[in-house]
């Protein structure tokens, strides 16, 4: 098993993958997950089953939204258990309902250093549909 | 807030799953309000609702406690981060009301550790919050 470093957690989820959400870039999105990777919204009982699925997912959103922003995050991190669990805000302009915000938590598995399964809690209605 | 804690990843794990949810099930209220600092805040963020101070989290848990003959918090995952004093766990809530009808939840929970105790605990529900 590779060990990764505390700050890479912290990274491929800040930088890599809500960096690319808030700005659009699938590529950047994706590269974070296994082909074999599931996200669930755990608030919403919503089960995103494979690469695809989870591109789909991101498709669909990057075309509701005209900004999305992540910010505010506090990590708890666990090298041993190669899992990072995440609480952050979220704003998002929604091209049908304005600005929406939101107080949501992921909980982020990985295996050699990209994502095996993904949780994600919402205070709100789902977004990840 | 960063807090200091001087629990090692074992302890953190003894005190989130074991001394406190373990007397939640037991309906231990001293016990369970053993765990929290004085000027602790309890907030389910899924419902936006937020008990401040150990007295309004003693107030909840004895409503809860009063609401349900079976509580089991059961199935954990949990991440731990020793260095900075904070633990999260995953987990299924079974709850039995007095009229034997049955809610599953399958919760998180984040921990922010001061010292020995909790400081400040996150609730995100997968359901309707009972903890009110």
């Amino acid at each position: 098993m590779s060990q990764y470093p505390y700050e890479y957690y912290v990274d491929i989820v800040t930088k890599q993958y809500f960096h690319g959400v808030d700005n659009f870039e699938i590529g950047r999105v994706l590269d974070c997950f296994h082909k074999d990777a599931v996200l669930q919204v755990m608030t919403s009982n919503t089960l995103h089953d494979g690469i695809d699925a989870i591109n789909m997912m991101f498709t669909g959103l990057f075309e509701t939204n005209s900004r999305i922003w992540h910010g505010n995050f506090i990590h708890t991190v666990d090298i041993k258990r190669q899992s990072i669990c995440s609480q952050f805000s979220v704003e998002v302009t929604s091209r049908d309902e304005g600005l929406l915000r939101y107080e949501n938590c992921n909980r982020f598995y990985l295996e050699e250093g990209k994502y095996k399964k993904v949780y994600v809690y919402m205070s709100g209605e789902n977004l990840l549909k | 807030m960063q807090y200091q804690s001087n629990l090692n990843e074992q302890q953190l794990i003894d005190l989130a799953v074991n001394q406190y949810f373990g007397n939640v099930d037991k309906k231990d209220l001293e016990a369970v309000l053993n765990c929290f600092h004085d000027n602790a805040m309890l907030t389910v963020q899924t419902a936006f609702t937020q008990h401040e101070g150990k007295q309004n989290i003693g107030r909840m848990f004895k409503d809860f406690f009063d609401s349900y003959d079976v509580i089991v918090h059961r199935d954990f995952t949990y991440t731990v981060d020793e260095t900075n004093g904070r633990i999260v766990a995953s987990f299924i809530a079974e709850l039995k009301d007095s009229e034997g009808n049955m809610s599953y939840l399958h919760n998180t929970n984040f921990w922010r550790i001061r010292d020995n105790k909790f400081q400040e605990v996150y609730v995100y529900m997968s359901g309707e919050n009972p903890l009110v």
